[in-house]
């Protein structure tokens, strides 16, 4: 196990480089750079050659994938283009709020899907399952956006409840109260994509198992119901599941960029449409690179988990 | 891997849910610490709403307005304008010139920085000269490019680092001399509002060329504004907090901040008294459809203000050479459904690069009408071909601009053009339009009051994607430039906006006014007509007792 972990992480090193060489030039294939978004109405064209020099931009692009690349290396990021701040300086501010939101929906939607989706399962073709099958169709369909704006409007400005976005509230003094108010409605709004699209899994990967032999031989048994469901059933119905979590990770990545627009949440999202729109190349270089880096992660975790929950999986 | 059956399933929920729980407790901690004090209803704190992130703290490195904003709560320029050309002292009691040629800045003996020092006639000089070094990257070199011994872009020759009658009178007097005598308006615009004077015990030992990325252009740490930089949380909010020993006064609010956010929130923050009330100058923007909820809240006070700032659409005049034809085109639009229908009636039609903000707007000139008939008999009369696809880009950001978009292409389509339009954002627009490929490009501008707009209509400008060139245009937009006196400079530009109505480069669209909301609860503050307005007087603002 421990050497099969340690090849797939050996093999994820040509897999990255990969990922930033076709990044670095896919970014500066877009038309426009930088400097674009730095000068101001009045600069004149030597002022903007000047920039532009200074920041390296009037070197051919594979000179400046050397130089990103040799910077990375010895572990330097560079420097934001646009805030000319260090980028690990930035990613180390945005990532830990990213985690907590994707971290919290992702715990949420699974606490909502297992148990609807063991029910529907169990109670097929009852209108409890038609009605479980149209929320998650819902969730699947609904736009993240269309649902946060939604939500803002009726618990923040009809009712006043919960704040309308940012992860803490201003002047005050902080604390997880404060965070976890914050943190209700974007979490509620990407974990109900998650259920709806996790909800469906568990439902045909339980259905599937519900209708084994071994299952029938519980029951002939006379094993309860609950038993049979929550411990022989479930532990094999998870096995399909764990691959969906990897699946859902990039995914997420994806939702969270959208939700964390209509929140203000102070997240990766927000820096990477931020970083888009100013060709901010530096920081999205190293956006690109930790998206990258926990999608291959969270494969292989997949791969770990598969493992553990079913013993006749045995990676050599 | 040796795991009893039954409880496998149980270890992995049990291990997802304690590490999540552990991680959840960590970051909470993490960043639950930071701030202090009560939240927003404890009258110690106030609360702006942005849109725009700002791009810089860097004072001498900011292009755009958010930017601009953001470090005018903890830097003073020499002056305020507090509205079209009215000017008020700050850091500087006055800007003084006899002969519109020499210019004398007089600080006020009483400023300091935030660590103690006074603000010296030695950091103004560190500052110019820091500016015009040909090594440093600035975004203001252009503010400076009328003194002796600069070129155009405001930077001295490579190898030198002092501007020649650029002088130390005494502690609190600085002296510097123009090439020729200079409108003092546009002295005390460019330079008086827009220099922000660094201190050069801090920053003295920095090469200028590293400047740009220093630990203190992110941070600044000694400053001599009203508010003291706390922390900026990127594209969230800026934290501020006062400075007690501001030698224009206590500030009156403990707490400062900028909250960054979308425009569609700003309504719902307002109402909830999460903000008190949203930047102006176009960086925060309440959106039209939100007006009469905004009119409706029963906390804020809105109001709309006329700005400076406009929209065109440029012709390639490469493309497009005949006027005839670009004057047809600005015949066809319906530029007055577009204030109606997308602006709700907030806005008004310009004709040349003036709103009515500006002293510099020839009121009679007669505007172009929405006049279909009278483009379809231009376009016959110039043999335009009709069968040719006019290339039309349209930058995405701005709602409105992008709605105004399809209305100019269904105005085209009905004068009998045809018409292809492409979105794209706003860096490839920049490349499209320099690279001249376009028919026709849609853009937005907020320059300065001063009347000089060589950056759009003047050949080589910035922002010349026309490629627009006019002999007698050209000739007296220099003359303009270079003229001190006021009243003569109105005729030259009068002329210049009658050149430009007839040669049609660029139609001038709309400019959008700006909705304003502030909270009941102060009894000082909030934007006001015109944004510079706004950062003039931060240790005022107050709630009511």
């Amino acid at each position: 196990m421990f050497q099969y972990i340690v090849r797939r992480i050996l093999i994820a090193i040509p897999v990255l480089f990969g990922v930033t060489v076709l990044n670095f030039f896919i970014i500066n294939i877009a038309p426009g750079n930088p400097v674009d978004m730095l000068v101001n109405p009045s600069a004149t064209p030597a002022q903007i050659a000047m920039e532009k020099q200074s920041l390296g931009l009037d070197q051919p692009v594979w000179v400046q994938y050397i130089h990103w690349l040799g910077e990375l290396l010895h572990g330097n990021l560079g420097y934001s283009y646009a805030t000319r701040e260090p980028v690990t300086q930035i990613l180390a501010a945005h990532i830990g709020p990213t985690v907590l939101l994707m971290g919290t929906a992702l715990i949420i939607g699974y606490l909502i899907a297992i148990p609807l989706g063991i029910l529907c399962a169990r109670k097929q073709n009852s209108w409890v399952d038609y009605l479980v099958t149209g929320f998650s169709f819902f969730g699947i369909s609904v736009p993240h956006f269309f649902l946060g704006l939604g939500v803002i409007y009726v618990f923040a400005s009809k009712f006043n409840i919960l704040p309308t976005g940012s992860m803490n509230t201003l002047g005050g003094n902080g604390g997880i109260i404060d965070t976890v108010s914050h943190l209700i409605l974007p979490a509620s709004v990407l974990a109900i994509g998650i259920a709806g699209n996790m909800v469906r899994y568990v439902r045909s990967s339980m259905l599937d198992v519900l209708g084994k032999d071994y299952l029938r031989t519980a029951k002939a048994k006379g094993l309860r119901q609950f038993m049979i469901t929550n411990k022989h059933a479930l532990r094999n119905a998870l096995i399909p599941i764990i691959t969906v979590i990897g699946i859902d990770i990039p995914m997420l990545i994806g939702g969270a960029i959208v939700t964390e627009q209509v929140f203000q949440w102070p997240g990766l999202g927000l820096l990477t449409i931020n970083s888009i729109t100013s060709r901010d190349y530096s920081t999205l270089m190293a956006i690109n690179l930790l998206a990258a880096i926990a999608v291959l992660l969270s494969n292989l975790l997949t791969d770990i988990l598969y493992a553990v929950a079913d013993p006749r999986i045995r990676y050599e | 891997m040796n795991v009893s059956k039954s409880s496998a399933t149980k270890h992995i929920l049990k291990y997802l849910l304690s590490s999540f729980m552990a991680l959840t407790l960590v970051l909470l901690t993490a960043c639950g610490s930071g701030s202090s004090g009560s939240g927003g209803s404890g009258k110690d704190t106030i609360t702006l709403g942005m849109v725009n992130p700002p791009a810089s703290f860097n004072p001498i490195n900011t292009s755009d307005i958010a930017g601009q904003f953001a470090e005018r709560v903890m830097f003073d320029s020499f002056l305020d304008m507090t509205s079209p050309m009215k000017f008020q002292p700050k850091l500087a009691n006055s800007i003084t010139t006899t002969d519109d040629q020499t210019y004398t800045i007089h600080l006020d003996p009483k400023a300091k920085w935030t660590d103690g020092k006074p603000v010296t006639a030695d950091d103004v000089v560190f500052t110019f000269n820091l500016i015009a070094n040909p090594a440093s990257t600035v975004a203001v070199g252009s503010n400076l490019s009328t003194l002796e011994g600069l070129d155009t872009s405001g930077k001295l020759a490579k190898g030198q680092t002092a501007i020649p009658d650029l002088k130390k009178i005494d502690e609190h007097t600085v002296s510097f001399k123009t090439k020729a005598p200079v409108d003092p308006n546009y002295i005390k615009e460019m330079i008086g509002t827009k220099i922000i004077t660094l201190p050069q015990h801090v920053l003295k030992n920095i090469a200028p060329k590293d400047l740009a990325n220093s630990k203190y252009m992110q941070a600044p740490n000694v400053t001599d504004g009203p508010y003291k930089f706390v922390t900026y949380n990127n594209n969230a909010y800026i934290q501020y907090k006062a400075n007690d020993a501001y030698y224009l006064g206590k500030p009156k609010i403990p707490k400062f901040f900028i909250k960054i956010e979308q425009a569609s929130n700003l309504v719902a923050d307002l109402q909830t008294g999460a903000i008190q009330a949203n930047a102006s100058g176009g960086i925060g923007d309440i959106p039209y459809q939100d007006l009469s909820t905004a009119k409706g809240l029963k906390n804020v006070t809105t109001t709309i203000h006329k700005q400076i700032g406009f929209q065109t659409m440029q012709f390639n005049t490469k493309t497009l050479p005949n006027p005839k034809v670009r004057q047809a085109i600005a015949y066809a639009i319906d530029r007055p459904q577009i204030v109606s229908k997308l602006l709700k009636g907030q806005g008004e039609i310009i004709d040349g690069p003036y709103t009515s903000l500006s002293p510099y707007l020839d009121k009679s000139l007669t505007k172009y009408s929405y006049d279909p008939a009278k483009a379809k008999q231009l376009l016959k009369e110039a043999g335009w071909d009709f069968n040719k696809t006019l290339n039309f880009v349209v930058p995405i950001g701005n709602l409105v601009r992008q709605q105004s978009g399809d209305i100019i292409v269904q105005n085209l389509k009905a004068a009998g053009l045809k018409v292809k339009e492409t979105t794209y954002d706003f860096p490839t627009i920049m490349q499209k339009g320099a690279a001249g490929d376009f028919d026709l490009l849609l853009i937005g501008f907020t320059f300065n009051l001063d009347p000089d707009v060589s950056a759009l209509y003047g050949p080589g400008g910035t922002y010349n994607f026309m490629k627009y060139s006019d002999p007698a245009a050209t000739k007296l937009l220099a003359e303009g430039k270079a003229e001190p006196n006021a009243a003569k400079r109105k005729v030259i530009y009068n002329q210049l906006q009658a050149i430009w109505e007839k040669d049609m480069p660029v139609l001038t669209l709309y400019s959008n006014n700006e909705i304003v909301s502030i909270s009941k609860d102060l009894s000082y503050g909030g934007p006001t007509p015109y944004w510079p307005g706004t950062v003039a007087n931060f240790q005022k603002w107050a709630f009511k007792k």
